[in-house]
């Protein structure tokens, strides 16, 4: 009798439990990291938030008082709204919304075109942020010969300081310009992937381009939609570099302050070196709070299973 | 190299130095009558015994290197001699121990940190560094950290090093500020340098506006006796602008800092109170001082809504060195970096630039101006390593008048010690004579651990109130509602 692995491996309980095995050593490595860089950082987080540690670095324990301080903390409030504000507007506007478009046009006209302007869009993301950021705020200034100044003067518009008088239409374009990289090339890689044959029905049935994105297109890459808005929520509700650069969360009173900002500014950024690790860290736990809820919406109400068990734009 | 042999180094170390204190202190004297003949005997009996039982001790020495490790911050970059006399002191101490016939050599390590550190990143590192063991042995601060650094054991208290050493150099520090580096009653640094902070002006612009030498020149001393004030300086400036002569009227520093206190300071407040250790919130001079921002930003339009969030080059240094501002609040140390950068020459520095205090808020009122000693700390980590004896010995060279000149005057801070005016480098400046008598007017940042907090809401409210985000009233309300729920006791509050 011939023997036959599959069978083997199959009918034998002993080493069906030991191929599980095997998918848990193979975990082990990814697991590893997980622990090291997140779990351990979440939970020293979390409890220097029960502490009011300072540069002393002393353990003093003060229960729940930096939670409790946080709803007393009238600014929190207007920076949870800040954070809200941003995150949506800027996933709406560019990490989805402009990637989206970029995407769909740049795969409707032709192909060598569509790669140039893609990787146009890709040198914000390449570039350096300290750089990037200084190019925007020179293009943004009110001088009369600015970037900005000088395209609105062509529309007759006087001169204005944008940082002072638009901050946060500056913020959402340094950030969208970069966020919109990342949503582009997953929708561009999901789109080139649609069989050709569909597109080619969808013609033969007499459906325009507009038709062909939305009922055809659209429904397809539904899957990557969703990745990449949960994705970029996440990381925009934790980001706060461009921020830091353009406006430190000026220039009025917490005016595009955001709560991870409002975080790094008590723990690392005082002027005086006088620092606040455990009402920093209290705050940054709520921000793992947030993300860990919604993490679980995502992954129960958009179905995210589905989207891990099999490819959904491969029909 | 072991702890005994570091310690034996120390002890020599030392008696070098109380001999050379000696000697100089013996120079130094006015010349008394001869001794008796039975006393000068005894004085060179005494200086052969020191002389052999410092041969002895170095006798006993093993050859090596002691490392020290300083680190000091501009951020402002002439204020590099914060550094570089720890190297000149090294040599001086190198080529003493070569003499003696020692074979240890001293050798210095350390940190000039320039822009873009600024103050809070050069603290952070510390901090880090400190836990991390890799903090250095000699750390130039703020004195208003001290207190912070005492409590939680960074730095070692320097009294009984001063008692020492302090007929070799420390008696001529000027003993105000000797009260900056005071905390519950030891001494835990050596002061640095010290400054003023200036209300700069274009002479040439006011020459524009039709005033004759004469008034240009009394103008500093109009300020100073209490007749030009802050409401005048910005109906001022507001004539420049509008008759076209600058665009902007006055400037101040773009970042967060300390020099904004000078203004309520001149509306009457005061920053804390001796006798309590408690910052001080004086209620009617905060009101005024909100008033004054507002005013000056969107009633005479002299200062940008944007300047807090400006450029240090484009909206500080280039428009007033143009010749674009008509004021500008800056410190001492600007013009010597005017001079470093480039921006200015000596000449055109005294041509165009006129230098006064900052003006008193109401006639009634004193014009100010607001000092931040620096101070070299010896860290505890140094008393770990065993290089504390050494660390300090370091400092007292660099306190020098001769040698701490080449900081002041390069940097354009001011005199520490009695001595450093009439030190030839230090009178040839003058800039730094010119601005001496500011010191009368001074006030010191306070000593207290809570004083960043202090600065920080200052610093956020009068950002909202330039930008327009908060009127006066409502900034005033924000600004004692914050102080009180921030700092609570640890400010007192009067009307």
């Amino acid at each position: 009798m011939r023997f036959s692995p599959k069978k083997f491996f199959v009918s034998n309980s002993f080493t069906r439990k030991l191929h599980k095995g095997y998918l848990y050593v193979f975990l082990l490595p990814s697991l590893g990291f997980i622990v090291v860089f997140f779990l351990i950082p979440v939970i020293l987080t979390f409890l220097i938030g029960l502490t009011k540690m300072d540069y002393s670095f002393r353990w003093d324990w003060i229960g729940l008082g930096n939670y409790i301080y946080i709803l007393r903390d009238k600014w929190a409030y207007k920076i949870l709204g800040n954070t809200l504000f941003y995150v949506f507007t800027t996933l709406a506007f560019f990490n989805v919304g402009m990637a989206l478009f970029i995407s769909i046009a740049t795969t409707h006209i032709n192909d060598k075109i569509g790669s140039i302007f893609r990787s146009i869009w890709l040198l914000p993301r390449i570039t350096p942020s300290t750089v990037y950021a200084l190019l925007w705020l020179w293009a943004a200034r009110g001088e009369a010969n600015s970037l900005f100044n000088w395209l609105t003067s062509i529309f007759g518009l006087h001169p204005i300081d944008w940082k002072l008088t638009y901050p946060w239409l500056l913020v959402i374009l340094v950030n969208g310009f970069v966020g919109t990289s990342f949503g582009m090339i997953i929708f561009t890689a999901a789109l080139k992937s649609i069989p050709e044959d569909y597109i080619r029905a969808a013609k033969v049935d007499g459906a325009s381009t507009l038709q062909i994105i939305r009922y055809v297109e659209l429904p397809l890459i539904k899957w990557p939609l969703l990745f990449v808005t949960a994705y970029q929520t996440l990381s925009l509700l934790t980001s706060y570099e461009y921020i830091l650069l353009v406006t430190d969360g000026g220039p009025g009173l917490y005016t595009t302050e955001v709560w991870a900002l409002y975080s790094y500014h008590l723990a690392f950024a005082q002027y005086g070196g006088i620092v606040k690790f455990g009402y920093g860290a209290a705050l940054a736990t709520i921000l793992v709070i947030i993300g860990l809820i919604m993490s679980v919406i995502y992954w129960k109400v958009f179905r995210f299973r589905e989207l891990m068990v099999e490819p959904k734009i491969e029909v | 190299m072991r702890r005994g042999q570091l310690n034996l180094i120390s002890i020599a170390l030392l008696i070098i130095g109380l001999i050379i204190g000696g000697v100089i202190g013996y120079l130094l004297a006015p010349r008394p009558a001869p001794p008796e003949e039975g006393k000068l005997q005894a004085l060179m009996q005494e200086n052969e015994e020191l002389r052999a039982k410092v041969n002895e001790l170095l006798q006993k020495l093993k050859p090596g290197e002691i490392k020290v490790t300083v680190w000091t911050i501009g951020p402002d970059p002439p204020s590099e001699y914060r550094l570089k006399n720890f190297f000149i002191a090294a040599d001086m101490l190198n080529s003493w121990l070569k003499m003696l016939g020692a074979n240890v050599t001293i050798k210095v390590e350390g940190e000039f940190y320039v822009r873009p550190v600024e103050w809070g990143e050069y603290k952070n590192k510390f901090y880090l560094a400190y836990k991390a063991g890799e903090a250095p042995d000699i750390y130039l601060t703020g004195h208003e950290d001290i207190g912070f650094l005492a409590e939680n054991g960074y730095i070692i208290p320097l009294d009984d090093y001063l008692e020492e050493y302090w007929d070799v150099i420390y008696y001529d520090i000027f003993p105000t500020l000797w009260d900056a580096v005071k905390y519950k009653g030891k001494i835990w640094a050596v002061p640095q340098d010290t400054e003023a902070r200036p209300m700069y002006f274009r002479k040439d612009v006011l020459r524009a506006l039709g005033w004759s030498e004469e008034e240009i020149n009394e103008l500093p001393k109009k300020i100073q006796s209490g007749e030009f004030t802050l409401y005048d300086l910005l109906k001022l400036a507001q004539e420049a602008k509008d008759a076209g002569l600058v665009e902007r009227g006055v400037l101040h520093r773009v970042k967060e800092g300390y020099d904004y206190f000078q203004f309520y300071l001149g509306f009457g407040g005061k920053l804390w109170n001796p006798e309590t250790g408690k910052m001080v919130f004086v209620k009617s001079a905060w009101e005024k001082t909100l008033k004054w921002f507002y005013d000056a930003v969107y009633e005479y339009n002299v200062i940008s809504p944007n300047q807090f969030s400006g450029d240090w080059d484009k909206d500080f240094h280039l428009p007033f060195t143009q010749g674009k501002a008509l004021f500008l609040s800056g410190g001492t140390w600007h013009k010597g970096e005017w001079i470093q950068k480039g921006l200015l020459t000596e000449d055109e520095f005294y041509d165009n630039i006129g230098y006064a205090l900052h003006p008193a808020g109401e006639p009634s009122m004193k014009p100010v101006t607001l000092s931040h000693p620096l101070v070299y700390t010896i860290t505890g980590l140094a008393k770990d390593r065993g290089v504390a004896d050494v660390a300090f010995l370091l400092i007292t060279l660099v306190t020098d008048p001769h040698i701490n000149s080449y900081h002041s005057v390069q940097s354009a801070h001011l005199a520490i010690l009695r001595s450093q005016v009439s030190d030839t480098r230090y009178m040839q400046d003058q800039f730094l004579h010119d601005v001496a008598y500011m010191l009368d007017y001074t006030t010191f940042i306070p000593n207290h651990p809570k004083w960043g907090d202090y600065s920080r809401i200052v610093y956020n409210i009068l950002r909202a109130v330039e930008t327009g985000d908060l009127g006066p009233e409502e900034a005033y309300n924000t600004l004692l509602d914050e102080i009180q729920s921030t700092l609570g006791d640890a400010v007192e509050i009067l009307p």
